[in-house]
């Protein structure tokens, strides 16, 4: 993607920083993750408890899923993160470009994860998931359904979406009354797509987008939403500092697949495929399950009741009611739409 | 042997000052216009299928050496994970060529000599001459594409300039909002900031140190922190609506946070002691007998401040709103916190690019047209404002 002579000067530069920096070798095994509560839990029940277990020293750190960062560091082989947490078509499509590694089954046991969790460069982490919510002590009856949300005579006030195609237009085609099962045929054609987008200009001026996983529950909480799709995990959080003020939707849930990734060219690459095995067993998971709403894509976690019942807010006790995001729909289309999403937006 | 000795003295002093503009000016804008017309992606990735593309009429279906040679080529670069940038680049140029490329990739078992037939038999589109054609011309070293597109234009698979479709078209309208905004930011800096530097310059020395203090406080904190006070001032249920509620000047809050409004008061805001420094020192630099002198030859004030004040000052005025139009002209933050959709600057889509799609040839085209057009409107205004040309004062 980038010319030799750029990446050669890039490398130099980085060559110049390792060699200020007094060279980066032996360092902590660093995990990245996009912070919350999830991984505000996960840094005891996961990444401490594997570095009491085996002895070495793990790092954290918070990025928004920027993939620029990971193809920089790639590129200028100065690579300072081993272990990604990173959402599925972003893993495909980093995977095409060789930004990950391919995901050694010999040390991760493939046979433990759910259906659909696990990729060629991923192993899956966690289920997460979009719902639409409100604050209940100030709207008594909110909508319930997409096709509800566009009532804006009945439901006045603004809406807050994620600033991505992804996810928003599914939730436009649902609320046209495109069945579930349909969405992803009907998207994947021209007119499909200018249905979607057809149908979100009718609440265009009501739309706030929201680009990081805390706004939408700051922008209902603080009352400059009436409404938001937000990150399931994010409004159990809420409701459980807030007292239950957002009741969760779940017939409006969208729902995909985190995974863990080893950034290639990562010095501790195999440091990171014995740290994602371990963290993606089900004995850490339940302990992580103790302490926050947890979805993991192990087969034997989510399949635990004592879970299921103490986390009403996991989400593989819903799956039944919601959309699962197609991950190859995304990666096929994925860049074209996200160009006209942002010139729609735009506009 | 004296002068060299001098000569080798003043370049070695030189030397630092050299280094520093070459590193961090000279090689960045070098790589981000090579990234801007870079076109590695085929070259690198199907060397043999461009060579046996080489000598192909263009007009029939190439040889089956061209066939057998993208089907290894796009299984083995799909086995060595290096697929990805060829499958963005021309599916950037054709939408759709992402998913072709892939399947494609993925069949190799299934596929086998004559190639010709079985790429056909896999996908119709190889049997078209057109994808022949868009894979032969993107061997070229360089590509207008990501200038074109910046710019609403496109490539047709046969290498003819067009407009682009109307969905994508936007950043023609997005370089004009660019400019329409930081020419009105530069316009109300100029116009508020131009009284406060009077009456900074007529103060006694103690009163005139309490109020730089002022304006310069808010210069040394952080653009972010800045901007971030005006969301917490400007939001639905923030003060500024609490006090007109209160004050019964509305009846329901008024929007404010996620507007243009709200974009030109916060960059003005964070602007503003960029056009207030260097004008207070012009200010200051002007002798007051002019001045006197006008008024004693029987200029009434606005005449005085017309033909004498004004011209005096129109350096400050010009070097200000200069420095104040090419910051405005890079912002991103600001709007990004407090302006809408419709509010975004071209940094706004460089960050886009950047980050989101990984396209970095949009990017770097962007910035570079930017820096283009922001250059052609400061030469055009040092051609028509005066104080441009160092002190000039029109008669």
């Amino acid at each position: 993607m980038q010319s030799k002579f750029a990446s050669t000067l890039l490398a130099l530069a980085a060559a110049a920083a390792v060699a200020v920096s007094g060279a980066a070798t032996a360092r902590d095994l660093m995990i990245v993750g996009f912070g919350g509560g999830f991984q505000d839990n996960a840094r005891k029940h996961l990444f401490q408890a594997y570095e009491k277990a085996s002895g070495v020293k793990v790092k954290d750190d918070v990025y928004n899923g920027e993939m620029a960062k990971i193809y920089s560091m790639v590129k200028a082989g100065d690579v300072t993160w081993d272990v990604v947490m990173v959402e599925a078509p972003e893993l495909v499509r980093g995977c095409e470009d060789g930004i990950f590694d391919k995901m050694d089954w010999s040390v991760v046991k493939k046979d433990k994860f759910i259906p659909g969790g696990t990729s060629t460069c991923g192993a899956g982490a966690v289920l997460w998931g979009l719902s639409l919510f409100y604050d209940q002590t100030k709207i008594k009856n909110g909508p319930t359904t997409y096709a509800e949300l566009w009532d804006t005579a009945k439901f006045p006030g603004k809406r807050s979406f994620r600033s991505t195609p992804k996810g928003t237009l599914e939730i436009a085609l649902l609320a046209d009354g495109v069945p579930a099962a349909d969405v992803y045929k009907v998207l994947a054609t021209p007119a499909g797509q200018q249905r979607a987008f057809a149908k979100l200009d009718k609440i265009k001026p009501q739309i706030v987008w929201w680009k990081s996983g805390t706004q939408p529950v700051q922008l209902v909480g603080s009352g400059e939403v009436a409404y938001a799709v937000g990150f399931t995990g994010r409004t159990v959080r809420a409701n459980a500092e807030n007292g239950d003020k957002y009741p969760l939707l779940w017939k409006t849930l969208l729902y995909s697949v985190d995974y863990w990734a080893v950034v290639k060219g990562s010095p501790n690459a195999k440091e990171g495929f014995k740290m994602i095995d371990w963290i993606t067993d089900a004995k850490p998971l339940l302990a992580l399950a103790e302490d926050w709403a947890v979805s993991p894509a192990n087969k034997e976690a989510a399949a635990n009741p004592k879970i299921a019942v103490k986390n009403p807010g996991m989400l593989s006790s819903h799956v039944a009611d919601g959309l699962f995001i197609d991950t190859e729909f995304w990666v096929q289309n994925g860049e074209d739409l996200e160009a006209k999403f942002n010139a729609w937006v735009a506009k | 042997m004296a002068i060299s000795r001098n000569n080798l003295l003043a370049a070695a002093l030189i030397a630092p000052l050299f280094a520093v503009v070459v590193a961090s000016f000279i090689v960045p804008l070098a790589v981000t216009l090579w990234t801007a017309i870079g076109n590695p992606e085929v070259r690198e990735t199907l060397p043999r299928t461009t060579a046996a593309l080489r000598g192909w009429n263009g007009s029939d279906l190439p040889a089956e050496a061209a066939f057998a040679a993208v089907a290894a080529e796009l299984a083995q670069a799909q086995e060595s994970q290096s697929i990805g940038p060829l499958a963005r680049r021309l599916n950037f140029e054709e939408p759709g060529l992402r998913a072709l490329l892939l399947k494609t990739a993925r069949a190799k078992d299934r596929l086998s000599a004559p190639y010709r037939t079985s790429l056909v038999e896999l996908d119709a589109r190889w049997g078209d001459a057109s994808l022949w054609r868009l894979i032969a011309r993107n061997a070229a070293p360089l590509t207008t594409l990501y200038l074109l597109r910046s710019l609403d234009l496109t490539l047709t698979p046969d290498g003819k300039i067009a407009t682009a479709p109307a969905d994508e078209s936007i950043f023609l309208a997005l370089f004009a909002r660019t400019f329409v905004i930081s020419f009105w930011v530069t316009v109300l800096c100029v116009l508020l900031g131009y009284p406060v530097a009077y009456t900074l310059s007529t103060l006694s020395t103690r009163w005139a140190n309490v109020g730089m203090a002022l304006v310069l406080i808010p210069f040394w904190t952080s653009i972010l922190v800045r901007t971030t006070a005006w969301f917490i001032l400007l939001q639905r249920e923030g003060p500024v609506n609490a006090l007109l509620l209160g004050l019964g000047i509305v009846d329901a809050p008024v929007t404010m946070i996620f507007t243009r409004f709200a974009v030109y008061i916060a960059m003005v805001h964070v602007l503003l002691p960029f056009v207030v420094l260097p004008l207070y020192s012009v200010m200051k630099g002007i002798n007051p007998a002019y001045l006197r002198a006008a008024a004693s030859l029987g200029a009434p004030p606005w005449k005085r401040f017309v033909r004498v004040y004004l011209p005096l000052t129109m350096p400050g005025v010009a070097a200000g709103g200069l420095m104040v139009f090419m910051l405005a002209v890079g912002f991103y933050i600001t709007p990004v916190l407090v302006g809408g959709p419709e509010d975004q600057m071209v940094s706004y889509f460089i960050a886009f690019f950047t980050n989101q799609t990984i396209n970095w040839g949009m990017a770097a085209a962007l910035a570079c047209l930017l820096l283009a057009m922001t250059a052609i409107l400061v030469v055009v205004a040092r051609l028509i404002v005066p104080g441009f040309r160092l002190g000039s004062v029109s008669p």
